[in-house]
């Protein structure tokens, strides 16, 4: 689903409030298919605002928004889809693992997309953030 | 603690219902109503921006009550359910359009709710501000905005039949006894049995039948035999699911002789929507338009095919 209406009408994106409301309903769907999805979130964001610097916001397309000194660092859709940027050979590397994939829009980037379907899955997402939080801690030093 | 957090419920889903009703109740009786010809329009922010206000204000309520995603996006739900519930009581609408609005209303609601238990952590109370009046703004100037949509829908069908045989049963057709496929109408929305003519030429009036006795009342205004049949509405039922909502104005059956026995009917229907934004609803007039005409159209290749 989430695919599809990316690939099909992602275009609606740009329409103020669509994504927001999309992805309202991607949570609601999450309630009531894998209620451990919106708990797991939950965990994932707590644990990222106990690194200095970071804060959370509304992506402007709809999910959870972790920022680094206000840059992005990754969101995460309520349907589990964790999108982020690393290095581009970090990707490469990470990629060889298998487990992620590229940005389900921005291909041939350093943008990365890791779906969470478990409490495994969590954790590596976790780890996922804290790569990109080193990589902006370096970039943009306090 | 458990009478506070059900205190707290109690004024999140009351106070953000009742917001909603005021402020749509000033939309319809006092910006809209004074406006040109916008009249009974449900517009864009109705159904967007009062919902994500809602769930910012219901946040409002719930921002010490420490709740887990989880938690909230239950109560939103809530939060909509009600909503529907009273959109039902006092706007009157019909099941099947309560079915239709609901995702764009739930959507909302638990974005709102997100919304807002982001700004009140921050607890930025320029940023808050800015952010609700710009949503107002918008609701304001969307209202004030004149909202006009006509569409056209057409279909199209091969009848194995010469256009002198598929004719007669395009002017008028007997009760369609084929069970129904589209959702929609196999959930309750009326789907057409019937039609009906006084007679075979230009100015005679004919009626569309629905399964619940609903009548469209038609008038043929172009009689073109075994080619083209318009007919002008001229009067659509009370019904709650479309009354406000759709005007049907004019449907067409088109008849071209493939030349080998055959024929291609096309069905053509304009309609005017009353309710915005079209990218939402026009999909599902489209939709259930076109489920319209191929429930007729394919009751008509039936009735020409048979020998």
């Amino acid at each position: 689903m989430f695919r599809f209406v990316t690939r099909y009408i992602g275009f609606l994106k740009s329409v103020p409030t669509l994504g927001w409301l999309f992805d309202g309903l991607l949570k609601l769907w999450a309630f009531f298919t894998q209620p451990a999805l919106l708990d797991w979130m939950d965990e994932i964001e707590t644990e990222v605002l106990k690194w200095k610097r970071t804060t959370s916001t509304i992506h402007k397309y709809g999910g959870m928004q972790f920022n680094y000194n206000s840059k992005e660092i990754g969101h995460i859709h309520s349907n589990g889809l964790l999108d982020m940027l690393l290095n581009r050979s970090v990707k490469a590397q990470l990629m060889l693992d298998g487990r992620i994939s590229d940005h389900h829009t921005f291909k041939n980037t350093g943008w990365i997309s890791f779906y969470i379907h478990s409490a495994e899955d969590k954790d590596y997402a976790l780890a996922l953030l804290e790569l990109g939080y080193k990589r902006l801690a370096i970039k943009l030093p306090d | 603690m458990l009478k506070k957090n059900l205190l707290a419920d109690i004024k999140a889903y009351g106070i953000s219902n009742l917001f909603a009703v005021g402020v749509i109740a000033f939309d319809k009786y006092v910006i809209v109503d004074s406006h040109v010809n916008v009249g009974g329009i449900f517009v864009f922010s109705e159904f967007i921006i009062v919902p994500m206000l809602m769930g910012i204000i219901s946040a409002w309520f719930w921002r010490n009550a420490g709740l887990t995603s989880r938690e909230l996006t239950g109560k939103s739900f809530i939060n909509g359910i009600i909503t529907i519930a009273l959109a039902s009581i006092f706007l009157g609408e019909g099941s099947i359009c309560l079915i239709i609005v609901s995702p764009l209303l739930f959507g909302s609601i638990i974005s709102g709710a997100l919304i807002g238990r982001a700004m009140f952590r921050r607890n930025n109370n320029t940023l808050n501000t800015s952010i609700v009046g710009l949503m107002l703004v918008v609701f304001v100037a969307d209202s004030l905005s004149e909202h006009h949509y006509e569409n056209m829908v057409s279909d199209t069908i091969i009848v194995n039949a010469t256009p002198q045989q598929v004719w007669k049963n395009v002017v008028a057709f007997k009760r369609i006894k084929e069970k129904n496929k589209y959702w929609l109408f196999k959930i309750g929305m009326p789907s057409p049995v019937e039609s009906t003519v006084e007679g075979y030429y230009l100015g005679a009036k004919r009626k569309c039948i629905f399964s619940n006795g609903y009548t469209f009342d038609e008038k043929i205004v172009t009689y073109d035999e075994n080619k083209n049949l318009t007919f002008a509405i001229t009067n659509q039922p009370r019904d709650p699911e479309i009354m406000g909502h759709i005007d049907i104005e004019q449907g067409q059956f088109l008849l071209k002789d493939n030349g080998n026995g055959t024929t291609t009917l096309i069905g053509n229907s304009w309609y005017k929507l009353y309710v915005f934004p079209t990218w939402y609803y026009d999909t599902w007039a489209q939709s259930i338009t076109r489920n319209v005409h191929l429930r007729v159209m394919e009751h008509i290749k039936e009735l020409s095919e048979t020998k």
